[in-house]
């Protein structure tokens, strides 16, 4: 095995040689030594070497000859995981949330557009998050550097219980779109009933019947269904029961949940739960429908009638329940927050590998991401982190950070700012620093 | 009570190692090796760290109570820009859940302000963490009470929303300024008053007592320095001016809040002797909040001004030891040796200077409130929890004894821990 391991490798760093040999700008990178969470196995392991080349990782393992012209990397002392992943985000789509010129993620009647007169002239399900990605907001170097190399990127609900197409993109400077139309958003929650009446019931109402009329969308002539959907949003919707992606439903309350799982039983749509407050008073029938659910697990505040249930170790109790758990930090500045919410989720009980999991590999199975995301397994996208402790500890930082393969720099507004203010006793204006 | 063994993070910069703590009449009688009393109730505490009890200078518990409907919103009085006349303490519901969520954070003591909409929010109160049918068994023995003001976008975006003024920064200072001119001349009637009354000068011209005005009154108290002025302020140059402003009419700043430029203005906080209560990482929202830093507090507190970490939130206010921790990661990766002893203070003896209960609470010293938490690792590890929490030295609340966890009436047969118990 060992030897086979050896052959293997060397002949995957004669393909990489041969590789760079044919002109590739940069040799590939070896890290070494550290304690690494590869996230394929239940323990860490200690001590491997990881080649990386054209983005990918070549290989791991304990017998990797590093090629000469390699960069070589010390990790000894530090840990290395895959980069983490936000599960629900809106990074691209919002600059500077009070101010509504430079937000994008969600469509809705705003004050002063007179000339709009209903939900039915505004996009709904058929909003396309894709379209409104902004590559060079501020918020993606703040929250790479703090390890975030992935994200799902959801539009949020503004004038129907269906947000859009959400899309899935890493946080590089360029091309970040990795998969558009990821999944469907929505919304059942008392947020979500101001177009429909101010009924919970009527938006699972509004969503089972916009879901029947766009199954029979080409049965039957385009009728209108009063002010709720045009035929656009009905056409994505059909689009959208085609394409088997999944149905991302922020959804609170027990009672809601139920009807979220009975609305992905009855259309045949996988459901994903986001939020889920009070998910394990439900935690069984998760775990029978095989339906992830996205939480903060510090969000444990009885903060509104949806969330009375809200524990802090709702993590903990759906994960004992075989419930997949990916997490978010429900802020999108500090998505760079992921490991806060996991590591209190392990405080309150959750297993520690499965809440590392929760902000790699789960997410990009549950989404659909590259093979191989959220692990450091050979052939995976080299979304690589290098921190020096434990990574769900806030003493710790993340000390390198690389996505597809290339070293981000370490650099924001952020660490511009203190660079010019760290020392106030200047010489010359500050401007100028 | 003795408190046998802990690792000791005072509050004044210290950690003690191999300590008892000797709590009398619920006040810190002794620390020091190998203290004993017979009668006294023993904590073995081997392995677990002891700090001062936490305290958030920047909370709305009792205003903004959860669940958080329109029936409980009590924070903001957004009908007027001044009303200093309106108190914080007449708005807290003590059956907010979020006060036993935050005691099990370790939280002791809280200052409770009115919210920022307005240029003059009104008067905060400081509060001990104590489960209680009213208020008032909640206010914090001698504490003084706060003048809560806010620069800079809220103000001019809610009235300037509704054509009122302020609309512009210029009309948030021209605001300020006038009412404090209007309390200064307030001031005067009442002191030429009071002198009047002392029989001297010409009985015959005794002004008389201007008549009542409790908006008035406030900003007065704050000209005599009876109460604090706290400051709701994200921008270095608007701190410029309202520490101008402070000097033109004579009060002091007790601290800036929210506070994200501090970095850039920490020599001169540190030479004005106003504290920053801030944020460890919150950014971005407005456009006042762009600049922040992570590195902010422990730049303010490198530069010998006074740090203190707040939450401004029900979510931070159950984990500040968290939120210090991250600004003590940032100061750390930024080159500054800080020790874990240092960073305790910024949530609590920075914190309670800023308070004026400094003398009372905020450090583990002799003489001073046994309002004390016992950690079952390090504080500023994600892993710890608060395991005791202490209140005038009395345990208010035992992660693991059910006996002593309170629940709000709201809790009851409600909330997911109103119905665990």
């Amino acid at each position: 095995m060992k030897r086979a391991q050896q052959l293997l490798s060397r002949v995957i760093i004669a393909l990489s040689m041969s590789f760079w040999l044919h002109g590739s700008a940069l040799a590939g990178v070896a890290i070494f030594g550290g304690t690494v969470f590869t996230m394929d196995a239940d323990e860490p392991r200690q001590g491997v070497t990881i080649l990386i080349d054209g983005g990918r990782i070549l290989a791991i393992g304990d017998d990797v000859d590093i090629p000469v012209d390699f960069e070589q990397v010390d990790a000894n002392g530090t840990v290395v995981t895959p980069g983490l992943i936000d599960s629900y985000t809106q990074l691209g789509l919002i600059e500077i949330g009070a101010e509504s010129s430079t937000v994008d993620a969600l469509v809705t009647a705003r004050d002063g557009q007179d000339g709009v007169k209903s939900s039915h002239e505004l996009l709904g399900p058929a909003f396309n998050a894709r379209y409104a990605l902004n590559a060079d907001t501020t918020l993606i170097p703040v929250n790479r550097i703090g390890g975030i190399t992935r994200a799902v990127v959801a539009p949020l609900v503004g004038n129907s219980p269906f947000a859009g197409w959400g899309a899935a993109i890493k946080l590089t400077d360029s091309d970040i779109l990795v998969k558009p139309e990821l999944a469907l958003f929505g919304r059942i929650s008392i947020d979500s009933t101001q177009f429909v009446g101010g009924s919970r019931g009527a938006v699972i109402q509004h969503i089972r019947f916009a879901l029947e009329r766009a199954q029979s969308l080409n049965a039957e002539p385009y009728q209108a269904v009063g002010e709720s959907h045009s035929l656009i949003d009905l056409a994505a919707l059909q689009e959208f029961l085609k394409s088997k992606a999944p149905l991302v439903l922020t959804v609170h309350r027990a009672n809601e949940i139920r009807e979220a799982l009975c609305i992905s039983r009855d259309f045949q749509i996988p459901l994903i739960i986001h939020g889920g407050s009070e998910a394990w008073k439900v935690a069984d029938l998760l775990a029978a429908a095989k339906v992830p659910v996205i939480v903060d697990a510090m969000d444990n505040l009885p903060i509104n009638y949806d969330q009375l249930g809200a524990r802090s170790d709702n993590a903990a109790l759906l994960t004992a329940a075989g419930v997949p758990v990916l997490f978010t930090t429900e802020v999108t500045y500090n998505a760079r927050l992921l490991r806060q919410t996991a590591g209190n989720a392990v405080a309150e009980g959750m297993p520690y590998m499965s809440a590392l999991a929760a902000i790699t590999r789960v997410p990009a199975e549950t989404f659909g991401f590259d093979s191989g995301v959220g692990t450091l397994t050979t052939g995976a996208p080299a979304d690589i982190v290098i921190w020096n402790g434990d990574p769900l500890e806030l003493t710790t930082w993340a000390e390198r950070v690389m996505i597809d393969g290339e070293w981000i720099p370490m650099k924001s507004r952020q660490t511009r700012l203190l660079e010019r203010y760290k020392v106030l006793d200047r010489d010359k204006p500050f401007a100028y620093h | 009570m003795l408190i046998v063994g802990a690792n000791v993070l005072t509050g004044t910069g210290e950690k003690l190692e191999g300590v008892t703590v000797h709590v009398v009449g619920g006040r810190i009688a002794a620390i020091g090796p190998g203290l004993d009393d017979p009668d006294a109730h023993v904590v073995e505490a081997d392995g677990l760290w002891l700090t001062p009890g936490i305290i958030d200078v920047h909370s709305h518990l009792g205003n903004y109570p959860a669940p958080a409907i329109d029936s409980n919103s009590d924070g903001n009085e957004m009908t007027a820009p001044n009303t200093a006349n309106v108190w914080a303490e007449h708005s807290v519901w003590p059956q907010d859940p979020q006060f036993p969520m935050a005691l099990a954070g370790g939280v002791t003591t809280l200052q409770v302000l009115p919210g920022s909409a307005n240029l003059f929010g009104g008067r905060g109160v400081t509060l001990k963490n104590v489960p209680s049918r009213t208020v008032q068994a909640m206010k914090y023995p001698g504490a003084p009470q706060s003048l809560k003001m806010a620069c800079g976008e809220n103000p001019k975006r809610v009235y300037g929303t509704r054509n009122q003024s302020p609309s512009t920064r210029m009309g948030n200072i021209a605001g300020f300024r006038s009412a404090w001119a209007e309390a200064s001349s307030y001031r005067h009637k009442l002191a030429a008053n009071a002198d009047g009354n002392k029989g001297e000068g010409n009985a015959g011209a005794d002004p008389g007592l201007p008549e009542r005005d409790l908006g008035l009154e406030t900003l007065a108290g704050a000209l005599d320095g009876e109460l604090l002025v706290h400051i709701h302020c994200y921008r270095v140059d608007e701190m410029a001016i309202m520490i101008d402003l402070a000097k033109e009419f004579g009060y002091r700043i007790a601290a800036f809040h929210h506070a994200v430029e501090s970095y850039k203005y920490a020599d001169v906080l540190a030479r004005e002797g106003i504290c920053s209560a801030m944020w460890a990482d919150w950014w971005g929202f407005k456009l006042e909040l762009f600049d922040a830093i992570n590195e902010n507090v422990a730049l303010v507190d490198q530069a010998g001004a006074c740090a203190i970490v707040h939450s401004d939130s029900a979510r931070g206010i159950q984990r500040l030891n968290q939120e210090a921790a991250k600004a003590l990661a940032a100061g750390r990766r930024a080159g500054f040796d800080i020790s874990d002893a240092e960073a305790i203070r910024w949530i609590t003896s920075n914190a309670a200077r800023a308070l004026g209960i400094e003398k009372d609470t905020g450090s583990i010293e002799v003489g001073k409130a046994a309002d004390l938490v016992l950690w079952d690792a390090n504080p500023f590890s994600i892993y710890a929890r608060a395991q005791q929490v202490y209140i005038d030295g009395f345990l208010y609340y035992d992660r693991n004894d059910p006996e002593r966890f309170p629940l709000t009436d709201f809790d009851l047969e409600q909330t997911a821990r109103g119905r665990q118990l």
